[in-house]
Protein backbone atom coordinates (compact mmCIF):
# COMPACT_ATOMS: atom_id res chain seq x y z
CA UNK A 1 0.00 0.00 0.00
CA UNK A 2 1.43 3.71 -1.22
CA UNK A 3 -0.11 6.71 -0.14
CA UNK A 4 -0.08 10.89 -0.90
CA UNK A 5 -1.76 13.90 1.42
CA UNK A 6 -2.78 16.58 -0.41
CA UNK A 7 -3.27 19.41 2.10
CA UNK A 8 -6.11 22.08 0.86
CA UNK A 9 -6.77 24.95 3.84
CA UNK A 10 -7.54 23.01 6.53
CA UNK A 11 -8.76 19.58 4.81
CA UNK A 12 -6.17 16.59 4.52
CA UNK A 13 -7.21 14.30 1.51
CA UNK A 14 -5.75 11.16 1.55
CA UNK A 15 -5.47 8.96 -1.45
CA UNK A 16 -4.96 5.47 -0.99
CA UNK A 17 -3.30 2.91 -3.13
CA UNK A 18 -3.10 -0.39 -4.00
CA UNK A 19 -4.23 -3.71 -1.10
CA UNK A 20 -5.26 -2.95 2.10
CA UNK A 21 -4.70 -5.86 4.85
CA UNK A 22 -3.78 -6.74 8.23
CA UNK A 23 0.03 -6.31 7.18
CA UNK A 24 0.02 -2.65 6.16
CA UNK A 25 -3.67 -1.45 8.01
CA UNK A 26 -1.50 0.00 11.11
CA UNK A 27 0.43 1.95 8.16
CA UNK A 28 -3.19 3.42 7.00
CA UNK A 29 -4.01 4.19 10.67
CA UNK A 30 -1.16 5.95 11.32
CA UNK A 31 -2.02 8.09 8.44
CA UNK A 32 -5.28 8.66 8.52
CA UNK A 33 -5.56 9.01 12.56
CA UNK A 34 -3.18 11.87 13.63
CA UNK A 35 -4.89 14.21 10.89
CA UNK A 36 -8.32 13.59 12.33
CA UNK A 37 -6.58 13.96 15.98
CA UNK A 38 -5.15 17.47 14.69
CA UNK A 39 -8.46 18.99 14.01
CA UNK A 40 -8.14 18.35 10.27
CA UNK A 41 -11.21 17.54 8.00
CA UNK A 42 -10.26 14.08 6.35
CA UNK A 43 -11.38 13.22 2.66
CA UNK A 44 -10.24 9.30 1.77
CA UNK A 45 -9.97 8.60 -2.00
CA UNK A 46 -10.33 5.00 -2.50
CA UNK A 47 -10.52 4.66 -6.18
CA UNK A 48 -7.28 3.28 -6.11
CA UNK A 49 -7.62 0.26 -3.82
CA UNK A 50 -7.89 -2.96 -5.52
CA UNK A 51 -8.53 -4.70 -2.39
CA UNK A 52 -9.73 -4.37 1.66
CA UNK A 53 -10.38 -6.76 4.19
CA UNK A 54 -11.91 -6.27 7.68
CA UNK A 55 -8.97 -4.68 8.71
CA UNK A 56 -8.82 -1.50 6.54
CA UNK A 57 -12.41 -1.38 7.47
CA UNK A 58 -11.67 -1.22 10.77
CA UNK A 59 -9.67 2.01 10.27
CA UNK A 60 -12.34 3.34 8.89
CA UNK A 61 -14.70 2.53 11.69
CA UNK A 62 -11.86 3.74 13.90
CA UNK A 63 -11.09 7.30 12.02
CA UNK A 64 -15.14 8.00 11.44
CA UNK A 65 -15.62 7.38 15.33
CA UNK A 66 -12.82 9.63 16.31
CA UNK A 67 -13.81 12.52 13.65
CA UNK A 68 -16.99 12.23 15.96
CA UNK A 69 -15.18 12.52 18.95
CA UNK A 70 -13.29 15.55 17.32
CA UNK A 71 -16.21 17.47 15.74
CA UNK A 72 -14.16 17.36 12.22
CA UNK A 73 -15.54 15.86 9.14
CA UNK A 74 -14.33 12.33 7.62
CA UNK A 75 -15.97 11.01 4.25
CA UNK A 76 -15.21 9.09 1.44
CA UNK A 77 -14.75 10.76 -1.70
CA UNK A 78 -14.09 8.02 -4.26
CA UNK A 79 -14.23 4.08 -3.86
CA UNK A 80 -13.50 1.48 -6.37
CA UNK A 81 -15.78 -1.35 -7.08
CA UNK A 82 -14.13 -4.18 -5.15
CA UNK A 83 -13.86 -1.61 -1.68
CA UNK A 84 -17.57 -0.93 -2.57
CA UNK A 85 -18.68 -4.37 -2.36
CA UNK A 86 -16.71 -4.91 0.86
CA UNK A 87 -18.05 -1.35 2.47
CA UNK A 88 -21.80 -3.01 1.14
CA UNK A 89 -21.45 -5.92 3.44
CA UNK A 90 -20.03 -4.11 6.53
CA UNK A 91 -22.32 -1.24 5.98
CA UNK A 92 -24.55 -2.34 9.42
CA UNK A 93 -21.24 -1.58 11.24
CA UNK A 94 -20.38 1.89 9.62
CA UNK B 1 -22.10 -20.36 -12.37
CA UNK B 2 -22.43 -23.55 -12.12
CA UNK B 3 -22.17 -24.88 -15.53
CA UNK B 4 -18.39 -23.37 -15.23
CA UNK B 5 -16.86 -24.93 -12.49
CA UNK B 6 -14.81 -28.15 -13.25
CA UNK B 7 -15.44 -30.69 -10.96
CA UNK B 8 -13.29 -32.55 -8.82
CA UNK B 9 -10.88 -30.18 -8.50
CA UNK B 10 -8.10 -30.10 -5.10
CA UNK B 11 -5.22 -28.29 -4.48
CA UNK B 12 -3.21 -27.20 -1.32
CA UNK B 13 -0.58 -25.31 0.38
CA UNK B 14 1.43 -24.21 2.93
CA UNK B 15 2.14 -20.75 4.15
CA UNK B 16 4.54 -18.79 6.72
CA UNK B 17 1.77 -18.25 10.15
CA UNK B 18 2.16 -14.07 9.29
CA UNK B 19 0.48 -11.46 8.32
CA UNK B 20 2.81 -10.94 5.21
CA UNK B 21 1.94 -14.04 3.56
CA UNK B 22 -2.13 -13.39 3.43
CA UNK B 23 -1.39 -11.39 -0.32
CA UNK B 24 0.56 -14.65 -1.11
CA UNK B 25 -2.87 -16.63 0.50
CA UNK B 26 -4.75 -14.33 -1.69
CA UNK B 27 -2.85 -14.91 -5.11
CA UNK B 28 -2.76 -18.91 -4.28
CA UNK B 29 -6.91 -18.70 -4.15
CA UNK B 30 -7.04 -16.28 -7.39
CA UNK B 31 -5.14 -18.73 -8.98
CA UNK B 32 -7.42 -21.48 -8.56
CA UNK B 33 -10.45 -19.79 -8.78
CA UNK B 34 -9.38 -18.88 -12.33
CA UNK B 35 -8.81 -22.86 -12.74
CA UNK B 36 -12.05 -23.29 -11.61
CA UNK B 37 -13.69 -20.60 -14.09
CA UNK B 38 -15.62 -18.78 -11.06
CA UNK B 39 -17.01 -15.71 -12.16
CA UNK B 40 -15.11 -12.38 -10.67
CA UNK B 41 -17.67 -10.97 -8.66
CA UNK B 42 -17.90 -14.38 -6.62
CA UNK B 43 -13.98 -14.89 -6.57
CA UNK B 44 -13.95 -11.71 -4.99
CA UNK B 45 -16.35 -12.75 -2.10
CA UNK B 46 -14.23 -16.02 -1.76
CA UNK B 47 -10.99 -14.51 -1.60
CA UNK B 48 -11.93 -12.08 0.59
CA UNK B 49 -13.48 -14.66 2.83
CA UNK B 50 -10.42 -16.80 2.56
CA UNK B 51 -8.10 -14.30 3.04
CA UNK B 52 -10.22 -13.45 6.44
CA UNK B 53 -9.83 -16.66 7.82
CA UNK B 54 -6.30 -17.50 7.40
CA UNK B 55 -5.96 -13.91 8.69
CA UNK B 56 -8.22 -15.24 12.01
CA UNK B 57 -5.35 -17.63 12.33
CA UNK B 58 -2.20 -15.88 12.55
CA UNK B 59 -4.33 -13.40 14.67
CA UNK B 60 -5.78 -15.13 16.77
CA UNK B 61 -4.40 -18.59 16.85
CA UNK B 62 -0.76 -17.53 16.91
CA UNK B 63 -1.66 -14.14 18.27
CA UNK B 64 0.44 -12.29 15.17
CA UNK B 65 3.54 -13.98 16.41
CA UNK B 66 5.92 -12.59 14.13
CA UNK B 67 9.05 -14.97 15.41
CA UNK B 68 7.04 -18.28 14.59
CA UNK B 69 7.88 -20.75 12.36
CA UNK B 70 4.93 -22.42 11.92
CA UNK B 71 2.88 -23.23 8.72
CA UNK B 72 -0.43 -23.31 8.07
CA UNK B 73 -2.32 -25.18 5.14
CA UNK B 74 -5.06 -23.77 2.94
CA UNK B 75 -6.70 -26.33 0.95
CA UNK B 76 -9.45 -25.94 -1.90
CA UNK B 77 -11.49 -28.33 -3.07
CA UNK B 78 -14.37 -28.50 -5.71
CA UNK B 79 -16.50 -31.63 -6.01
CA UNK B 80 -19.68 -31.58 -7.81
CA UNK B 81 -19.96 -27.97 -7.79
CA UNK B 82 -19.11 -27.58 -3.69
CA UNK B 83 -16.52 -25.56 -3.06
CA UNK B 84 -14.62 -26.86 0.44
CA UNK B 85 -11.75 -24.63 1.64
CA UNK B 86 -9.73 -26.28 4.38
CA UNK B 87 -7.52 -24.77 7.20
CA UNK B 88 -5.33 -26.35 9.19
CA UNK B 89 -2.89 -24.95 11.95
CA UNK B 90 -1.13 -25.77 15.31
CA UNK B 91 -1.71 -22.85 17.14
CA UNK B 92 -3.55 -22.01 20.36
CA UNK B 93 -6.96 -24.40 19.99
CA UNK B 94 -10.05 -22.29 18.84
CA UNK B 95 -13.34 -22.41 20.74
CA UNK B 96 -15.54 -22.58 18.15
CA UNK B 97 -18.16 -21.12 20.57
CA UNK B 98 -16.39 -18.14 21.11
CA UNK B 99 -16.39 -17.89 17.77
CA UNK B 100 -18.99 -14.67 16.89
CA UNK B 101 -19.05 -11.74 14.82
CA UNK B 102 -20.17 -8.76 16.51
CA UNK B 103 -23.50 -7.82 17.62
CA UNK B 104 -25.17 -4.98 14.57
CA UNK B 105 -25.05 -2.04 17.16
CA UNK B 106 -21.77 -2.47 18.53
CA UNK B 107 -19.90 -0.24 15.85
CA UNK B 108 -16.15 -1.12 17.42
CA UNK B 109 -13.21 -2.05 14.78
CA UNK B 110 -12.85 -6.06 15.38
CA UNK B 111 -15.20 -9.41 14.61
CA UNK B 112 -16.12 -8.35 11.06
CA UNK B 113 -14.05 -10.59 9.78
CA UNK B 114 -15.84 -13.51 10.63
CA UNK B 115 -19.27 -11.45 10.14
CA UNK B 116 -17.44 -11.72 6.17
CA UNK B 117 -16.81 -15.46 5.76
CA UNK B 118 -20.36 -16.09 7.65
CA UNK B 119 -22.01 -13.48 4.75
CA UNK B 120 -20.45 -15.23 2.39
CA UNK B 121 -19.97 -18.74 3.10
CA UNK B 122 -23.08 -21.51 2.97
CA UNK B 123 -20.92 -23.36 6.10
CA UNK B 124 -18.48 -22.97 8.91
CA UNK B 125 -17.38 -25.45 10.39
CA UNK B 126 -14.69 -26.19 13.03
CA UNK B 127 -13.65 -30.10 12.94
CA UNK B 128 -11.35 -31.81 15.45
CA UNK B 129 -7.43 -31.28 13.78
CA UNK B 130 -6.08 -34.65 13.40
CA UNK B 131 -2.15 -34.22 14.24
CA UNK B 132 0.11 -32.95 13.86
CA UNK B 133 -2.69 -30.27 13.73
CA UNK B 134 -4.52 -28.69 16.43
CA UNK B 135 -6.97 -26.97 14.73
CA UNK B 136 -9.32 -27.61 11.30
CA UNK B 137 -11.55 -25.17 9.67
CA UNK B 138 -13.62 -25.65 6.92
CA UNK B 139 -15.80 -23.61 4.79
CA UNK B 140 -18.18 -25.00 2.23
CA UNK B 141 -20.36 -23.10 -0.47
CA UNK B 142 -22.20 -24.46 -3.00
CA UNK B 143 -21.68 -23.32 -6.63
Amino acid sequence: MSYKVDEIDNKRVVHLNGEIDMEVSDKARNTILPLIEAGHEVQINLSKVDYMDSSGISVLIESKKLSEQKKTKFELIEVSKPVEKVLAMARKFL
Amino acid sequence: MSETAQSNHTEKKDFLVRSSSLKDVRTFCREVFEKLQIEQNLKDELVLAIAEAAQNIVKHAYKNDPQTDDKMVVQISCKDNKLQIGFYDMGTPVDPNKVKHREIDNVKPGGLGTFFIQEIMDAVEFKDGKKPWINHLVLTKQL
